[in-house]
């Protein structure tokens, strides 16, 4: 965006910076701590909406984990400011309530991956290197989530903001078998295809709702006369 | 517990409207009637949305005008006949006059301050001024002749609002004084007895309706503030659960990296975390109004640690019965993986609303079934499994297909939206 020099540039692997979001301080601060523990270096927390796009801002980190329910102000929001400034920070959800309403919405809003809260630790933290990595983290209950969002949109005429994303063969099959609990390899081995294949696949998926979420926003904000100058 | 604070409206979006109406009323009018009130509830500004009498109190005010027009073209059209014309005129002047202040304290500003029962009090006290005023305006050839006591019919519209005041007791006392006062200033009682009779009838009658009506716009309102009182709680409710949750899901995840008991403790508080999500995230599917339900909602409650649950976001709508007879065969599809696979064994179930029919996958990562068990179990005559599940299927007109193998055991059942 305006400014240049992404975070990520020249760090390794090993030296993903994360921002833990989330209104807990036992949680901000527990999953900081495990998170350093495995050589995550975390550079921030905050507690609310406003603060995790203030700090986002201002501390680049590469990956933020993402507390849906924020007190008073939502996750999603929050992860609407960040990507607006800084397109290319990851946002992993870490959610406690599981409300699938709310997941959904975070997925739309660019979030690219969800993980239930009380993951353990070694599962949470080959999550937020997978979303380092720019891999979607998806458990079988967002796969579902998504495929009923494209079932939606394709029953739903055709809005102001063009045509509705729709699934090709292939990325429905994956989702589903995503859905049915099977892993990238099981569904490579499935419909022989490479994991990655796979993996890019589900990417897709994701990234075609975020498009049309963001397409539909836009269009708002131009008729509500609140974009452009 | 003490009633939950009373918060202001803004706190409760989307109810704005009802907490208005219900905190405006429903807690100020519970102080004022302690306080102020001494017990009993007139209708005064606090009571705002329910004051089941004021229809009432117009209907008698309408009354006590058209009856003043009446009387007073009686007492304009006979004024030479009185004993003392400027004295009849005086008498009527302050039918008048009062008729206006009751106006006023009736309905106009003076109700707002709930003075209505000092009103009524004074109303009796005017109307029997005006009839005892009788024996001085009029000639003896007139009260021989039966003419109407001074106020005539204008006079029982102080019965009718000491009843609207006071109920039963009110209204009959009210219809006692007016009554005896009628008797008092007329030469011959014994025609009177009719009028007297009717005037403590409206007593009684208006006494016990307002009596009810202020009852029933008690309940309402308690149920008005229980339900307040029920939102607020159901709010506060989240806000603790969500902290529950957030401290079960943080045992868990130290227990698990301690080990040994404090490990152990964490895998029951991973337990709690789950059904107390599976709850909140759940809670009781309700049938609509079309007898409705929701079947992702109903499925979504199978979900733990072990057993994952993919629905859409949205619901899945179909008729009650056909939910349960669907619920009926996921559960013994997960009843059969906790037998035939473990209790611990993983199993997904997805659900996929297709349009035209409905699609629920109930796969596990077991050993499979070997070939022609699930037959050879129907064909000993054992009521296995399948075949209860067929049969709930069939019913809805759907489709039930197993697959299995080394990679494990996959139940699609596909029913018909229409049919269903």
């Amino acid at each position: 965006m305006d400014h240049s020099g992404t975070p990520g540039r020249g760090v390794t692997a090993d030296e993903i910076t994360v921002m833990v979001v989330d209104d807990h301080p036992i949680w901000r601060e527990g999953v900081a701590r495990d998170l350093a523990e495995r050589g995550i270096r975390v550079v921030a927390t905050a507690a609310d909406a406003d603060a995790a796009v203030r700090i986002a801002h201002a501390t680049r980190p590469r990956v933020v984990l993402m507390d849906l329910n924020l007190g008073a102000t939502s996750g999603v929001q929050a992860i609407a400011g960040i990507l607006a400034r800084q397109p290319e920070t990851r946002i992993l959800v870490l959610s406690a309530s599981g409300e699938h309403a709310d997941v959904l919405e975070a997925v739309k809003a660019g979030a690219t991956g969800y993980l239930v809260k009380s993951a353990g630790a070694e599962e949470l933290l080959a999550a937020v290197r997978r979303t380092a990595d720019g891999y979607p983290v998806f458990t079988p209950g967002l796969a579902g989530l998504v495929l009923g969002e494209y079932r939606r949109l394709a029953d739903e005429p055709p809005g102001p903001a063009g045509a509705s994303p729709v699934l090709t063969a292939r990325e429905t099959d994956v989702l589903r078998l995503v859905a049915k609990g099977l892993t990238a390899r099981q569904i490579g081995d499935r419909l022989h295809l490479s994991h990655r294949t796979v993996e890019s696949h589900v990417q897709n998926t994701l990234r075609k709702l975020q498009l049309h979420n963001r397409a539909q926003l836009v269009r708002y904000a131009i008729e509500q006369g609140l974009a452009g100058d | 517990m003490d009633p939950p604070s009373r918060a202001g409206p803004t706190e409760l979006p989307g109810r704005a409207e009802l907490c208005t109406g219900c905190r405006g009323c429903g807690w100020r009018f519970d102080l004022d009637r302690s306080a102020r009130h001494d017990g009993r509830v007139t209708s005064s500004t606090t009571a705002e949305p329910e004051r089941p009498l004021e229809p009432l109190w117009r209907g008698l005010l309408v009354y006590r005008v058209l009856a003043l027009l009446s009387a007073g073209v009686v007492v304009l059209v006979g004024l030479p006949q009185y004993r003392s014309a400027v004295g009849a005129a005086a008498v009527l002047a302050v039918m008048v006059g009062w008729t206006a202040v009751l106006g006023y304290g009736y309905l106009g500003a003076g109700a707002r301050s709930g003075r209505r029962g000092r009103l009524a009090v004074a109303d009796v006290a005017v109307t029997v001024a005006v009839m005892a005023s009788t024996p001085f305006v009029q000639t003896p050839a007139q009260l021989a002749a039966d003419a109407p006591v001074m106020g005539s019919i204008w006079t029982p519209g102080a019965v009718l609002a000491c009843a609207l005041c006071f109920g039963v007791r009110g209204g009959l006392a009210a219809a006692l004084v007016v009554s005896g006062t009628l008797l008092a200033v007329q030469a011959r009682p014994e025609t009177e007895l009719g009028d007297i009779q009717l005037i403590v009838l409206v007593g009684l009658t208006v006494g016990f309706a307002s009596s009810v009506l202020r009852r029933q716009a008690e309940r309402v309102r308690g149920a008005v503030a229980a339900e307040a009182a029920a939102l607020e709680r159901e709010r506060l409710a989240r806000a603790v659960h969500d902290g529950v949750l957030q401290v079960l899901g943080y045992l868990r995840r130290r227990g698990g990296e301690l080990g040994g008991d404090a490990g152990e403790l964490g895998r029951l508080a991973g337990e709690q975390e789950f059904a107390l999500r599976t709850l909140l995230t759940t809670g009781p599917a309700g049938v609509d109004a079309l007898g409705r339900r929701d079947l992702a909602a109903a499925l979504r409650a199978f979900g733990s640690e072990r057993t994952s649950v993919a629905t859409p976001a949205h619901g899945v709508d179909l008729p009650a019965g056909a939910v349960d007879e669907l619920v009926a065969v996921v559960g013994a599809a997960l009843a059969n993986v906790t037998v035939h696979v473990g209790p611990d064994a993983p199993a997904w179930v997805l659900l996929e609303d297709l349009g035209a029919e409905v699609e629920i996958s109930v796969r596990d990562s077991g050993p499979g079934i070997p070939a022609g068990r699930l037959a050879a179990a129907e064909a000993d005559g054992r009521i296995g499994v399948a075949r209860s599940m067929r049969g709930r299927v069939r019913q809805l007109g759907g489709t039930i297909t197993c697959e299995t193998g080394s990679e494990g055991t996959e139940w699609i059942i596909r029913v018909p939206r229409a049919a269903a």
